[in-house]
């Protein structure tokens, strides 16, 4: 989860979201040399004394300035399309999950093998134990074995929703009437926290998401019990 | 192995965007970058004893130095994480399929 103040991204946990941390360290260090050479012109400009007043071309600058920019857009385009084509790329998923967007909590339905589904309720501030996180924690994590590829539909039974966790990489708007799907791979075990990222009522901030990524023993172990408590 | 952990201390940001103590090659890349651009402003302002002319080309050596040094750091820790990808896979491979008719060490002898 986002640590307070924090203004970067989240530790990456899917091979996406690491893609993702390394085009935009790239496309960051590009935007703080166009700022150092706009500040450095910027100052330049300002402190100059001199003054030309007949300039009426110069073809030399004119070139220098449309190639340069067209160069930059180009390094920045390349790493951007092979993520986006990275990310589109057809995988093989071991698990599918459903997850619906309701007011205001999510439900998630395994049904690959049984039939087995939840819902997921925000913990109340005044119920957190020592050590949970407050807005963040939901009575029921959405459990996934790690190192598996992991297809989510996502989808909606009210309103508009979008189903998001920002370690993963993932994000997926929830549209009544419509499914629609994305896909990660939890890297490594851990509890990872999204939000709901489309307004949708008045407790659009009070319906988060929890994943958890666990061994596969332990994802027999949980589902398995699950389907007794059901 | 690349230089990717430490992320849990609090970075210094240049210009209050680029953390540079948290992102890969960032640091070594500004370093080059104002080392060489150090050099040429100098040497350009020996050379021809124009002040404003060298503190040009200081900012062109910057720019250019800390990009070219900061595209080549980048491959080679874009070549190193590949590298260490197929590793762990293979590493991973040989645990689960050691033994088995799957091991990919094991030669294949012809019945």
């Amino acid at each position: 989860m986002a640590h307070p103040t924090q203004l970067g991204f989240q530790d990456a946990a899917s091979p996406v979201m690491e893609e993702l941390l390394h085009f935009h360290d790239h496309a960051l260090m590009i935007v703080f040399l166009i700022s150092t050479l706009v500040l450095y012109i910027i100052i330049a400009m300002v402190s100059t004394k001199l003054t030309n007043k007949y300039i009426l071309d110069s073809q030399e600058i004119e070139i220098v300035w449309t190639v340069l920019p067209a160069v930059i857009l180009v390094l920045i385009a390349l790493p951007s399309l092979r993520i986006l084509y990275l990310m589109d790329e057809i995988n093989d998923p071991h698990l599918t999950i459903k997850a619906m967007g309701h007011q205001w909590y999510w439900s998630y339905e395994y049904t690959d093998y049984e039939d087995l589904g939840f819902d997921s309720y925000m913990i109340p501030t005044q119920d957190l134990t020592p050590g949970q996180f407050r807005l963040l924690e939901t009575d029921h994590r959405m459990v996934v074995p790690m190192e598996s590829p992991v297809r989510v539909l996502v989808s909606a039974e009210d309103v508009l929703h979008s189903w998001a966790v920002p370690s993963l990489g993932v994000k997926m708007d929830a549209v009544p009437g419509r499914l629609n799907q994305t896909a990660f791979i939890a890297s490594r075990p851990g509890v990872f926290y999204g939000q709901c990222s489309e307004i949708c009522g008045a407790n659009h901030s009070f319906m988060p998401i929890v994943v958890e990524a666990v061994p596969l023993e332990h994802f027999e172990s949980w589902s398995s019990l699950m389907l007794e408590d059901a | 192995m690349t230089e990717e952990g430490g992320k849990s201390q609090v970075g210094t940001k240049v210009l209050g965007i680029l953390d540079i103590q948290n992102t890969p090659c960032a640091r070594e890349s500004l370093l080059h970058g104002s080392g060489a651009s150090l050099v040429a402003g100098l040497l350009h302002f020996l050379a021809t004893s124009r002040v404003k002319r060298s503190f040009d080309v200081g900012v062109a050596g910057f720019m250019l130095t800390t990009l070219g040094s900061w595209f080549y750091c980048r491959y080679n820790n874009a070549k190193l994480r590949v590298q260490q990808r197929i590793i762990q896979d293979g590493m991973k491979n040989k645990v689960i399929y050691e033994g088995t008719n799957l091991d990919p060490t094991r030669k294949k002898t012809e019945d």
